[in-house]
């Protein structure tokens, strides 16, 4: 007996052990097996059938789209087939970075701000520099800013595929119920907390159920707006010095959480968890959404009422908006066929088949040639034409295009939400927690960078 | 004695020619498996934990940098730690205790009991699923059951259970007291073998109930016990889906369990050099714990046999 318990005992301790640490050490386990994918590579371009694999994240709608929008190039060149692999935002970049260790990156990849630089220090991502000099690409459409933003170090490893602004989306609705008139693009953030408080206070509605913390990206606005940029030129750092610009902030939001006119951390991720498509925005209980100039346009399916203003001004600040490219393609360093890639990016971007199955949901697209194409086409839905009147609208509240995010920008993130939970939650001061964020992003920042 | 000693060592060499080979052809998938799945990537991960890998590029020789930084500056590795041993602490007695109760009360003959044990195992299979804590989320969220039910109490909450910093660990710990179905199996077998005629005697002698399950009982369950807590312990020490689908690790790093912050290192912030360390810092940690349990054994696990 007791023998019998001890080596069983033993076995299954040994084994969950073993177990343990395969699953620590699992991804490495599936580097063994790929790699295999890119022996196909011999053949050349010439007439001969060539699978390219592509990825993307997005929802259901674009899924269809995009998987119409490939079907469509193959049509009109039939030796090009693709091998699609879409997926949700979420784990959409673990799945890829670990496609990339194992070399088996799929050969058009969808890439975002947040990871450009980090793609881009590793080498992983081919400079298509070359197909924009000998016309495979052409760029002459794209805005010099935008463009710039996938060129980092000379090489051009990215294209800006669409560029999306910082939008206030609103429910005309909601507004109309709480007796609140509709804002226009000279408002403050005095106006915006003191109408989201009115609208709570009238209709027991959010007044705005976005998460300013999400991400930095609401932060970098008011930071700019204050004169500043968020992170130094060489990314070692934070760019700005006064920690009061942090603590305002901080104290803005806590106060609109505290009058119930925001979303509380808590009543947040109980919506995030929902999905925007099913938050309060789709059936007007909410008055404001601070979001993206497409965000309309994806909640069109569920609520067509919606409109939108620029973000709120600060009293006696400067410009704070910049065009923000909105996705890219990238080509993979390691693809056996970067000019055919090089040639169905050209073509997604500027051509109108590939728009007119796009119809911008993929935010407003970069290419001149396809943006008066899809003006004049008479297609727009009134939430495609909002997001094209809204780049005219936002245009003179512009101030210059940031350099991409830092290396280590997800962790950086990570460090504002923490630093600013503490605050809403009540644990520490905005002082304390704007000083906490300060030593951890600088220390983040000088490690990656 | 010598003779037999000889015979056998003659008997090993006549078996290992034909019949070694046979036994590692048997042992061939199971082999191939250890070596592809677990020893080579058990290998790399202790060769990456000294580099700075970080998935995308070749990895760089660091040596112990990653160790020191975990061990001496790394703060969110204290709190990971804490998180998960404040876990495990409160956690697996509970489930045991819960575990061992509801063994007593099915390890009886009566109609249906088999249905009841496929019942109360049920939220085993399916209890660390993405579904089920989808569910949880969703069960003390503030538009929650819970939620509501507190409130018609009159309890008012400024934040619901798993919003809350100070109470959504315990979400989490009571999913994992929810299952609790595979301690309570084992449990189950060994009650069935305690001998019948020690409660027969002792009820002869007048012992209550009570007295029965303390000084029968439990004893005599006892290498049952011990099974079970070393299990749940590693167990619980891995403690992953949860925490990752009801809170992600929030609100404020109140549920970031250990190998929530491992992935994280590794996938999200691409830092997989360091995330090895982690994961041999926590290898340590489990096989500490476990030798540490098992040189207590001697004071309080009774083996029939001794």
């Amino acid at each position: 007996m007791r023998k019998l318990w001890k080596r069983t005992t033993a076995i299954v301790m040994a084994s969950t052990m073993a177990l343990s640490l395969a699953a620590c050490s699992g991804e490495s386990a599936a580097n063994s097996q790929a790699g295999g994918d890119t022996a196909t590579a011999e053949a050349s371009s010439a007439g001969e059938d060539i699978t390219l694999r592509i990825t993307w994240w997005g929802g259901q709608s674009r899924h269809e789209y995009t998987q119409q929008i490939l079907d469509k190039y193959t049509e009109l060149h039939p030796n090009i087939h693709f091998e699609a692999t879409p997926s949700g935002w979420d784990g959409y970049f673990e799945k890829l970075a670990t496609d990339t260790a194992t070399g088996a990156m799929p050969d058009i990849v969808q890439m975002d701000y947040l990871y450009v630089s980090t793609y881009a220090a590793n080498n992983s991502l081919a400079d298509l520099t070359p197909y924009m000099e000998d016309g495979t690409m052409d760029a002459s459409t794209i805005d010099a800013d935008i463009l710039a933003s996938g060129n980092i170090d000379g090489k051009q490893i990215a294209m800006p595929l669409s560029t999306s602004l910082l939008t206030v989306a609103y429910s005309p609705t909601c507004l109309e119920a709480a007796g609140v008139e509709e804002p226009t693009s000279d408002w403050t953030w005095e106006d915006f907390a003191a109408m989201c408080s009115e609208v709570h206070e009238k209709t027991g509605y959010l007044g705005t159920s976005s998460g300013p913390v999400d991400d930095t990206n609401n932060f970098n606005y008011w930071v700019r707006q204050h004169g500043e940029q968020l992170f130094s030129d060489d990314n070692k750092s934070l760019g700005f010095e006064d920690d009061q610009i942090t603590v305002d902030f901080f104290n803005l939001w806590k106060g609109m959480m505290d009058d119930g006119a925001a979303a509380d951390p808590d009543e947040y991720e109980q919506l995030l968890a929902l999905g925007i498509e099913a938050g309060p925005m789709a059936t007007d209980e909410c008055g404001y959404y601070i979001n993206w100039n497409n965000y309309t346009t994806l909640m069109a399916n569920v609520n067509d009422n919606l409109k939108m203003v620029t973000p709120p001004q600060l009293e006696g600040g400067e410009n704070g908006l910049w065009m923000k490219p909105g996705m890219f393609f990238s080509v993979a360093e390691t693809s056996q066929y970067k000019e055919e890639c090089a040639a169905f990016i050209d073509w997604f971007i500027n051509s109108e088949e590939a728009n007119a199955i796009m119809m911008g949901e993929r935010g407003t697209p970069v290419s001149s040639t396809a943006r008066e194409y899809l003006i004049n086409s008479g297609k727009l839905t009134e939430q495609q034409q909002q997001m094209f009147d809204y780049v005219d609208q936002a245009a003179p509240l512009c101030g210059d295009t940031p350099a991409p995010d830092p290396v280590g920008i997800a962790e950086v993130n990570q460090a504002f939400k923490d630093a600013a939970y503490s605050v809403f939650y009540n644990q520490v001061s905005a002082e304390d927690a704007a000083a906490s964020f300060r030593q951890q992003a600088n220390s983040i920042l000088a490690a990656n960078n | 004695m010598a003779m037999r000693k000889a015979k056998s060592l003659q008997e090993t060499q006549h078996y290992s020619a034909k019949d070694n080979a046979v036994g590692y052809l048997l042992m061939t998938p199971w082999l191939i498996g250890f070596i592809l799945m677990w020893a080579i990537p058990a290998g790399m991960s202790i060769y990456y934990s000294f580099t700075d890998y970080n998935l995308l590029s070749a990895p760089n020789w660091v040596g112990f940098q990653n160790y020191v930084t975990i061990l001496t500056t790394d703060t969110n590795f204290r709190q990971a730690l804490f998180v998960t041993l404040g876990y495990v602490f409160v956690m697996v007695p509970l489930r045991l205790i819960f575990a061992l109760f509801v063994a007593n009360l099915l390890n009886k003959k009566h109609v249906g009991m088999a249905m009841y044990r496929v019942l109360y195992y049920v939220p085993s299979i399916i209890g660390g699923s993405i579904a089920v804590s989808v569910v949880w989320k969703q069960i003390f969220g503030n538009q929650g059951v819970i939620m509501s039910l507190l409130e018609r109490f009159g309890i008012e909450q400024e934040y619901s259970l798993v919003g809350n910093p100070r109470t959504a660990l315990f979400v989490i710990i009571l999913m994992g007291v929810w299952q609790f179905g595979s301690s309570m199996l084992i449990f189950l077998s060994g009650l069935k073998q305690i001998p019948d005629a020690l409660y027969e005697s002792a009820a002869m002698d007048g012992a209550t109930p009570i007295q029965r399950f303390w000084k029968i009982t439990i004893p005599m369950l006892t290498p049952t016990i011990f099974f079970n807590l070393i299990q749940q312990i590693i167990n619980g020490l891995r403690i992953f889906t949860e925490s990752k689908i009801i809170t992600d690790g929030g609100p404020m790093n109140s549920t970031l369990t250990y190998v929530l912050y491992l992935y994280r290192t590794a996938f999200t912030n691409f830092h997989m050099g360091y995330s090895c360390a982690l994961a041999w810092i926590m290898v340590l940690i489990i096989g500490l714990a476990t030798v540490l349990l098992f040189k207590t054994q001697k004071s309080w696990v009774y083996y029939e046999a001794q």
